[in-house]
């Protein structure tokens, strides 16, 4: 019987396994992952640190699951050598592991900015569980914190700690906050909504030094200020988790690189999430380690029969008062392209499209929830719509009558 | 009618409610959701949601 292995217990590993045994009931599978605990959401750990969802909300998987879908399930047991040539795994207890089929969903890991001092109590990244919470005990014991990074994660944490009562200020080293998502104009809005809420935005800097005697009790910014913090969170991106491809060999550039069926450079080693390169990109977001997992799961039972094909850049931010989409190439800035905005302060709406040749490829919805379902559409399917060009961002033009 | 839940972010779709601000209204089964439907917490699509047992 084919031996299915996957390295791993995020969204992938979990998708991929889910999907092996509803396309061969009765397959052998077996998951390895580092971590104790049995799969939960990591899009919900900031809402875990703030309190509104406990541990058990947040595993969506409990062990039991596992069983009811007869996956072996390796818990605090880390692989720390992939053979190819031998098709087999040396695990952290010395022993080894053979396969038939492996999946490498290995995911990511915080990136630590080097900053004089950022080993002091009180520094943290948000990756894990553990991670959490740490930061949850952490927040109870201290008033003020700052936040390195003004990203997706970095905001939805700064808005977790600013609901447990802390001050809380986030630095963003670019002109604008969300810079991967939102434009300038956008992120005007989105700060305003923020400095609302009590959370400070410093653009345009970030951490030259964390200052403290043993524990942290400040932060000094690129531009000589001084920011009283107990605590300190570094959510300045992420990085492929890629040593054990790298070190059996395998094709590696940011992430583990894989061809459209989701193989990589090894016959019988496939690679999805976080941790791949699929098409030369590192998604980094859920959909596209579902959608990734799937296709590399159908590959390893039935070799060559699914192509993952790429998935629609997509990310919501959600904070009091606002509902941020990014949707696509939203961001970029070229000649070529049309870019149809439309801002509301008063009302905290900013909507804007990016178009090329006629065609929907991007777009930035800030509070515009009912835009967001007929957009998402028309860049899927390519709708032409300049037509329509001078009248799509009008209050009173309804975009389902384009699909 | 069971309820759906979102393995991206885990929101609950409850057909009893529906999803007013989607012009979705109570009483509507997930299947008879509009294929364009997204979740209105993080915005996956219909086929990243798993029935509920």
């Amino acid at each position: 019987m084919t031996r299915y292995v996957i390295v791993g217990n995020g969204v992938a590993g979990v998708t991929a396994a889910q999907a092996i045994v509803k396309a061969q009931p009765g397959a052998d599978v077996h998951l390895y992952s580092a971590e104790p605990y049995p799969y939960y959401r990591r899009p919900q750990l900031p809402a875990f640190i703030a309190g509104e969802v406990g541990e058990a909300e947040i595993t969506h998987r409990p062990l039991d699951w596992y069983e009811q879908q007869s996956i072996h399930v390796h818990l605090a047991r880390a692989v720390v050598e992939l053979d190819p040539a031998a098709r087999r795994l040396r695990l952290d207890d010395g022993s080894s592991a053979p396969y038939d089929r492996l999946l490498l969903t290995t995911g990511g890991w915080a990136w630590m900015p080097p900053v004089e001092g950022a080993d002091r109590r009180g520094v943290f990244t948000l990756r894990t569980l553990d991670d959490a919470r740490a930061i949850r005990d952490h927040a109870r014991t201290v008033r003020q914190a700052t936040v390195v990074g003004g990203g997706l994660l970095g905001l939805e944490t700064a808005r977790a700690l600013r609901a447990l009562g802390l001050t809380v200020t986030v630095l963003e080293f670019s002109t604008h906050l969300m810079p991967r998502q939102v434009d300038a104009q956008g992120a005007t809005v989105l700060q305003s909504i923020l400095e609302q809420q009590g959370i400070r935005v410093l653009t345009r800097t970030s951490a030259a030094a964390i200052v403290g005697n043993g524990a942290v009790s400040g932060l000094r910014t690129q531009d000589g200020r001084e920011l009283p913090a107990g605590l300190v969170l570094c959510a300045a991106g992420w990085r492929s988790e890629t040593t054990l491809a790298r070190q059996a060999g395998l094709a590696v550039n940011k992430g583990i690189v894989v061809d459209e069926h989701l193989q990589t450079s090894a016959a019988d080693v496939y690679a999805a999430g976080d941790a791949a390169e699929a098409h030369g990109l590192l998604y980094g977001i859920v959909p596209a380690a579902i959608e990734q997992a799937r296709a590399a799961a159908a590959n390893m039972v039935a070799p060559g029969s699914a192509v993952y094909s790429g998935t629609l850049p997509f990310t919501t931010l959600k904070v009091a008062g606002a509902e941020l989409t990014s949707l696509g190439s939203c961001t970029i800035e070229d000649e070529s392209l049309v870019q149809l905005r439309h801002a509301d302060l008063p009302r905290q709406q900013y909507r804007k499209l990016v178009l090329q040749g006629g065609r929907i490829i991007g777009a930035i919805l800030l509070n515009e929830r009912e835009r967001t379902n007929p957009i998402k559409q028309l860049i899927e399917r390519g709708s032409d719509v300049s037509a329509y060009a001078d009248r799509l961002l009008d209050e009173d033009f309804d975009l389902r009558t384009l699909l | 009618m069971a309820k759906w839940e979102c393995m991206v972010c885990g929101y609950i779709y409850d057909p009893e409610k529906g999803d007013p601000d989607a012009g979705i209204g109570p009483g509507t089964a997930f299947e008879d959701l509009p294929d364009d439907w997204v979740c209105p917490d993080c915005g996956a699509g219909k086929d990243m949601f798993e029935k509920m047992d």
